[in-house]
């Protein structure tokens, strides 16, 4: 296909938001020398072109989503979002301006800004999505109670004051599925597409017929597409083209108000005068006609003299590139529609028709002119009829080489007696770009010739270079995903490969107390650690989940999982990076200890599209078809890394001088003075605590700060200790071996290493006060061979919870220690079974009581009584007199 | 504006009371409140919306509240029935009823009458719906409305509408859409009682004389004509702007055959029609809920349905096509096509409820007036343009077979629905030939035997292209009656073209057209006389004698049959029907008779 040849040229430029302009809404018309346009804001524009300064500026009260001229008398329409259409003179505002201040200004510092006003609201309907214009009348398409509904409105003649917008007629009509229940917005991204039809009778009757985008059918296509009905009335039709895909066809002098307006009877068989002439199946963006076969010699002088020919091709465009046109075929007797489908390179941002046979349609990257003449192979002419139809069976498109155009328009200003293109690209600039048929080219050059030759080329050089740069941002976004998606893959390879041992890239957990806003605090700090050989780059993310444990103390509740993210920006091989989060205030929430914290790496995919452009338009641009690989809920990759468990051992908080291992009364270790207000809510919010709460968590009653404080105890033996903690070859003694043991993963506990500590006392992160002790006993009645050695550890504090957190964090610990030595095999020493036994019964005995108390609900009185008892049974058998071997 | 600006601020003081916790003493204000900006917004839009069932939903919400208890997910049927029961306290007895009486107008409008009905058992304490007071025969929401006790007003809380009022309406919407509920279910004498009670009860005037054009209808329907004439006459008083009841009044006129006052009636709407003013707005007593709001059925529409211009011309010029006032006929063609000429103003409805058939076939019958009126050369020019139209939509062969049926839904898109394609092809050759027809019989009359025999042969020719696959029994009764249609133009045109033969003295191709015409449809008693009549011609005058006598032991009548097989026609096709007559049949018959007697006589 040739090359069209072109040149173009730079007008102007407006505003733009971010990310540039979005297809669909702008909208460039011509109109003599002006140019209107709107680019998807509140504002119009008029542009004259002769001149090329802004010639005024009009701000309407919402987004602008359709704009339409109607040249005699000059009046602008303008639909805004969810408002209705706006009607403004522009001969009133031209002589406006003149009194103003003469001539707008260059470009973009347009002289004055016009507001238009509610008053100049013709028609206030927030329902309208889509306008057009039609000599003196408006048809509107407005959406509501699950139907469109086309309206047809008679503008009042210019010589009436203040005119009645009368409605005339209306008809509606559901194509297909009802458009959407999402309330009654119309769909935000495309709106339905309006084109009016003329059959070839009007033309000479109508003068002045002004429909722009309209286009007058040729007969036998005309009856073809639209009945025998409405070519003998000379009823021009409105095509519409909707988002669902459906192209349907309404003959406007048979609008009737059908008499089920209360939509109680099917709509399918109700309204014959709307048909539906294909479907698409995507949002359609374009309708427009085509001349695509020259008349004889003869009559096309004829319509060189009439101005446009009648059309004899409708061709309806969808945004993914499927695109249709029907045409009739008339070589045998017989007449049909010939419909053929084609596909183009999409997503298809705007498209416009000239008067001869091409279409021109944007893309994000370009321009391109498809022919639908079609000219039959003439060596075997039985051939290609017998095969090939009336449309050409393959479209082959070809480039202007114009990128990103969101609004498009072809104007043909009749002193240069040659057609142009008027573009608006998605920064904001508006071009131009002539069309000189192929047979223009190679003319000998005059010197004025030249000099527009040479202007041609530097604008043409402008217009590449913006391609160039386009193209170049395009191909460097490429590239860094590329580089990405490699270091991503490297560094997944080296965390998957290491299954078994020390992973390369390590996240350690420590807890740790600090002060925040004059709070003290628990804090968890994240030592992040990249021993691999590769470094993490920007787009990984560092994720953070705390699960409050159900193994702890509530059985049966939820878990409550909270997931914390850090980005990396790089981490180079061996360094470190150490993140730190609140686990909240000593006043602040509850804190359920014991708490499962699981670290892992993300790589959000979608940050490979960069993140800078607007997300989907990007995937539209490297996913041309509605592809399903990106579901939101796999748009990345996540790499477990670790996984640990703090508890009540790691989160004590001790003074910073070691205590005595006769401690200090308790008021050393509040960590506020006793405020009565806060020990009011406080105990009141342990007692509103939710029903699910065990009976070990029964809350305390009010007086118990004067109790004896809770108690639990452990015996572990001390032959078992001295072989796990191996340290019977130092000299310290076991009790305080044990201690350090238990406090080891406790940062703020390194102070008791120096001294020989049995005893501390420390501060749990809700405030209570824990006292930790351990010393050696002798328990003579167990074993028939002697006294056997053993290490008591004891745990006291005056809240229940913080013993049983306390607790269940120490027999985790000789759990897996007990589990370590178990695996070493050394056997128990002899025992005194009957003893044993009796002490097992003892316990039977007290579970059993205890779930009898529990399973029987206690009711008003008895119930604090039960509870007590209850308490006094966990108690019990929280401080057995077994010692573990 | 001034009631939008009241009801904004009713509105604001609505959503300010519910800020506050519902309360037992302040909850009749709320109610009130309640329902004079219900009465805002009922009274503002033109439908009823959502909005006022949530803001009545939510009224009884908080009364719920405020008694302490809860009904959060019960439906509003449900929770009437849960307030009314459990809250008795006295004061909130009339807020309560008030609130009650709007939701019955909104349950109205959206025809809920059962609802409607059990809401009114609870405010009326009527234990249970078998012993409710009502008589035999007498409707039960109706007497449950009327014994429903109004509360008493309160002078300290105005209201912009009263309650009385408000329950007239209720009454007269009610009765006027059940009785046409019952009219649409074939109830007549019902609807009828129904009617007439909402007739004598409260409203514009406007509903008024919509109810007495139903009321017409219902009549018309029950087969009373001059009863229903009376009720139409009536809305007619009430409002002249009630205009469908004009359009009815033509339609009984039609039924009782009084053409001249049908035309009449239809010429009247035609002029009201077209001097359409936007209708004053003239309800004298303003009302912020009036009648007009919950009666909207879809029977009601249709009754009520306002004819286009062009459509009344239309009719017009059928009926007196059809009357064979020929001269009027043209005019009235004359009229309507200039109408559709006029433009985007004058709509021209093609929906299956208008009157208008198809195009082509109005311009046929406008051709068969003009002929008829003697303007043959006017008549052809409207030929021609039926014909040019249809040129290109009929296939060179249109294959008619019995398998059609299986073809997959009609209509779907611009592919599918092959019959119904189909079939339009075969209406558009129906209406060519026709065309043709006519253009052969006007030039006929106009003496061109020559041009007369082209198009009579144009017509023929055309009709091959219909092929008949199977036997022409089973095709499929969708496409039957075209294919009668096209039968028959075919019959008229061999008759024609015969005719016209004859007229040239070419009596042999006569005879063969007449013959064809007799296999076409046998004993047609034009087509008969033509044959015996060529034969005749051609001398042989035995065959012709004995033809004769074989039609003439025919069934008696056959004019009568004729006409009552022209009536099954299309209209436009009529005129051929009266102009393929045999013209001069009684001097036939004497030929034949003389020529039966002497060849008897020599015999015996």
């Amino acid at each position: 296909m040739a090359h069209v040849g072109h040149r173009v040229d730079y007008l102007a430029g407006f505003c733009c938001p971010v990310g540039g302009l979005v297809a669909g809404k702008p909208r460039v018309l011509c109109h003599e020398n002006e140019i209107y346009l709107s680019n998807g804001s509140e504002f119009v524009y008029v542009y004259d072109q002769e001149g090329k300064v802004l010639k005024a500026v009009y701000r309407c009260p919402d987004q602008v989503w359709h704009v339409e001229l109607l040249p005699q008398p000059r009046q602008l329409y303008i639909l805004c979002a969810l408002s209705g259409i706006y009607c403004v003179s522009l001969d009133q505002q031209s002589r406006l301006m003149e009194q103003t201040d003469g001539d707008g200004q260059e470009s973009n510092c347009p002289s004055g800004v016009f507001p238009v006003d509610s008053d100049a609201c013709i028609f206030p309907d927030s329902s309208l999505c889509m306008f057009t214009l039609l000599n003196n009348f408006v048809i509107t398409l407005s959406q509501a109670h699950g139907k469109w509904w086309m309206k047809l409105h008679e503008l009042p003649h210019p010589e009436q004051e203040n005119p009645p917008y009368r409605q005339v007629s209306e008809v509606g009509f559901c194509p297909g599925p009802p458009p959407g229940d999402e309330g009654d917005a119309p769909p935000s991204r495309f709106l339905p597409v309006l084109c009016c039809a003329s059959s070839p009778g009007t033309v000479g009757s109508g003068e002045g017929l002004w429909c722009s985008g309209g286009f007058v059918l040729e007969e036998p296509l005309f009856s073809l597409l639209f009945g025998i009905d409405a070519a003998m009335l000379e009823s021009p039709m409105i095509l519409c083209g909707f988002p669902d895909g459906q192209l349907c066809s309404v003959p406007l002098k048979a609008l009737s108000s059908s008499p089920a307006v209360d939509g109680c009877h099917d709509v399918s068989n109700q309204d014959p005068p709307v048909k539906i002439l294909h479907h698409l199946e995507e949002p359609i963006v374009f309708i427009g006609a085509l001349r695509t076969e020259r008349r004889a010699a003869d009559d096309a002088e004829d319509d060189q003299l009439f101005g446009d020919a009648g059309c004899d091709c409708v061709v309806a465009v969808g945004h993914y590139g499927k695109m249709v046109a029907v045409k009739a075929d008339q070589r045998e007797e017989a007449t049909v529609p010939e419909l053929r489908e084609y596909y183009l390179r999409g997503p298809i941002l705007c498209a416009a028709c000239g008067s001869g046979s091409r279409m021109y349609y944007s893309t994000h990257s370009d321009i391109s002119a498809v022919d639908l003449d079609w000219v039959g192979d003439s060596s075997d002419p039985e051939d290609a009829e017998s095969c090939a139809g009336v449309l050409p069976p393959v479209l082959s498109p070809a480039s202007l080489s114009i990128c990103s155009v969101v609004a498009l328009s072809l104007s043909s200003r009749a002193s240069e007696g040659e057609s142009e293109l008027l573009a608006l690209s998605a920064k904001g600039r508006l071009m131009t770009c002539g069309l000189c048929s192929p047979e223009d080219a190679d003319v000998e050059l005059t010197p004025a010739e030249a000099g527009r030759r040479i202007k041609e080329l530097l604008s043409g050089i402008g217009n590449t270079s913006e391609r160039v740069s386009f193209l170049k941002k395009a191909v460097d976004q490429k590239n860094r995903a590329l580089a990405s998606l490699n270091q991503v893959m490297n560094v997944s390879a080296a965390l998957l490969s290491s299954q078994e041992g020390q992973k390369p890239i390590a996240c350690t957990v420590t807890a740790n107390w600090s002060c925040l806003l004059l709070q003290d605090t628990v804090t968890i700090s994240c030592l992040l650690e990249n021993c691999s050989e590769y470094s993490l780059e920007e787009g990984w993310t560092l994720c953070v989940q705390l699960l409050a444990s159900s193994c702890a103390l509530e059985e049966e509740s939820v878990d409550s999982a909270t997931t914390f993210t850090f980005p990396i920006d790089q981490l180079l091989p061996g360094n470190k990076r150490e993140l730190t989060l609140p686990l909240g205030s000593a006043a602040d929430t509850k804190l359920d200890l014991p708490l499962t914290i699981s670290c892992a790496l993300y790589y959000s995919l979608r940050d490979i599209l960069g993140s800078g452009s607007d997300s989907s338009e990007a995937l539209d641009d490297l996913l041309p078809d509605d592809s399903p690989i990106l579901s939101p809920d796999r748009e990345g990759i996540c790499l477990p890394l670790s996984e640990c468990t703090i508890d009540m051992l790691q989160c004590l908080r001790f003074e910073s001088s070691p205590p005595g291992p006769d401690a200090s009364p308790p008021a050393a270790a509040p960590p506020a003075p006793p405020d009565p207000v806060e020990t009011f809510l406080k105990v009141s919010r342990e007692q509103t605590e939710p029903e699910g709460v065990k009976a070990d968590e029964l809350p305390p009653a009010p007086g118990e700060e004067n109790l004896p404080p809770s108690a639990a105890s452990i015996r572990v033996s001390s032959e078992l200790l001295k072989n796990a903690l191996k340290t019977s070859g130092s000299d310290v003694p076991l009790s305080c071996a044990t201690l350090r043991w238990l406090l080891a993963e406790n940062a703020g506990a390194e102070a008791l290493s120096g001294g020989e500590v049995a005893s501390v006392r420390g501060a749990a992160p809700d405030g209570g006060e824990v006292q930790l002790l351990v010393r050696e006993v002798a328990m003579s009645d167990l074993s028939p061979a002697g006294p056997i050695q053993a290490v008591e550890i004891l745990m006291e504090s005056p809240s229940l919870a913080d013993v049983c957190r306390t607790h269940h964090a120490v027999i985790r610990r000789i759990q897996t220690l007990v589990l370590e030595q178990a695996a070493q095999g050394s056997g128990p020493p002899d025992l005194r079974m009957q003893y044993l036994r009796q002490i097992q019964a003892n316990h039977e005995m007290l579970l059993k009581e205890a779930r009898t108390l529990r399973d029987r609900p206690p009711l008003g009185e008895e119930g604090a009584a039960t509870a007590e008892k209850l308490l006094n049974i966990y108690r019990q058998l929280r401080n057995p007199s077994l010692v573990l071997l | 504006q001034e009631v939008r600006q009241l009801r904004g601020g009713f509105r604001k003081l609505l959503l300010r009371m519910r800020g506050l916790p519902a309360a037992l003493p302040t909850l009749p204000l709320e109610l009130t409140v309640l329902y004079n900006s219900l009465l805002f917004t009922m009274g503002a839009s033109d439908s009823a919306t959502e909005g006022e069932a949530e803001g009545i939903h939510q009224g009884l919400l908080r009364v719920l509240e405020a008694c302490g208890a809860c009904g959060q997910d019960l439906s509003t049927e449900e929770l009437w029935q849960k307030v009314l029961r459990e809250v008795t306290l006295e004061e909130l007895q009339a807020p309560l009823h008030r609130l009650g009486a709007l939701q019955a107008a909104w349950w109205l409008s959206a025809s809920r009458l059962g609802s409607t009905a059990s809401l009114f058992r609870l405010l009326s304490n009527a234990e249970d719906p078998g012993r409710s007071h009502c008589s035999e025969g007498e409707n039960e929401l109706l007497s449950l409305l009327k014994s429903w006790q109004v509360p008493t007003e309160q002078a300290s809380l105005p209201l912009l509408q009263s309650t009385e009022d408000l329950k007239e309406i209720l009454c007269t919407t009610a009765a006027f859409l059940q009785g046409l509920q019952e009219l649409e279910a074939g109830n007549f004498p019902t609807a009828l009682s129904l009617l007439q009670e909402a007739a004598g009860g409260f409203c514009s005037k406007r509903v008024l004389a919509q109810i007495y054009t139903c009321l017409g209808c219902c009549a018309q329907r029950m087969g009373k004509p001059q009863t229903a004439l009376q009720h139409l006459k009536r809305a007619l008083q009430v409002d002249f702007q009630c205009l469908p009841a004009l359009s009815h009044v033509a339609a009984v006129y039609h039924e009782l055959e009084e053409t001249d006052a049908e035309l009449q009636a239809l010429a009247l709407l035609y002029e009201a029609l077209e001097e359409k003013c936007p209708a004053a707005a003239s309800s004298s007593p303003y009302f912020l809920v009036q009648t007009e709001l919950p009666v909207r059925t879809p029977i009601l529409a249709s009754l009520l349905r306002h004819r286009q211009p062009s459509e009344v011309k239309y009719l017009l010029a059928q009926r007196c096509l059809q009357d064979g006032r020929e001269a009027d006929a043209v005019e009235h063609y004359l009229d309507f096509l200039a109408l559709l000429q006029e433009g985007l103003q004058q709509q021209v409805p093609l929906d299956c409820s208008s009157a208008l058939p198809r195009i082509p076939e109005v311009f046929l019958e406008a051709a068969s007036a003009l002929e008829q009126a003697g303007r043959h050369q006017d008549a052809i020019t409207m030929c021609e343009e039926v014909i040019s139209r249809t040129t290109d939509l009929i296939p060179r062969m249109l294959r008619v077979e019995e398998r059609l049926e299986e073809c997959p839904s009609p209509g779907a898109g611009l592919v599918g629905g092959l019959l119904s394609q189909k079939k339009e092809s075969l209406c558009c050759l129906a209406w060519r030939t026709a065309a043709y027809l006519h253009q052969g019989w006007a030039w006929a009359n106009l003496g061109e035997s020559k041009e007369a025999i082209t198009q009579f042969s144009r017509c023929l020719g055309d009709l091959l292209r219909v092929q008949l696959y199977g036997s022409v029994v089973e095709v499929t009764e969708n496409l039957l009656p075209e294919l009668e249609v096209l039968q028959k133009i075919r019959l008229l045109s061999l008759i024609g073209r015969g005719a016209q033969f004859l007229e040239l003295e070419r009596h042999k191709e006569a005879l063969l057209d007449f013959q064809h015409g007799l296999q076409i449809l046998p004993g047609d008693p034009a087509a008969a006389s033509y044959l015996v009549q060529a034969l005749w011609k051609l001398n042989r005058k035995q065959e012709a004698a004995a033809h004769w006598q074989k039609f003439s032991q025919g069934p008696p009548g056959e004019d009568g049959q004729q006409e009552g097989q022209g009536r099954a026609f299309p209209l436009y096709l009529v005129s051929c029907l009266k102009q393929a007559m045999f013209p001069d049949r009684h001097s036939l018959a004497r030929n034949i008779q003389d020529y039966l007697r002497t060849t008897k006589d020599p015999l015996s």
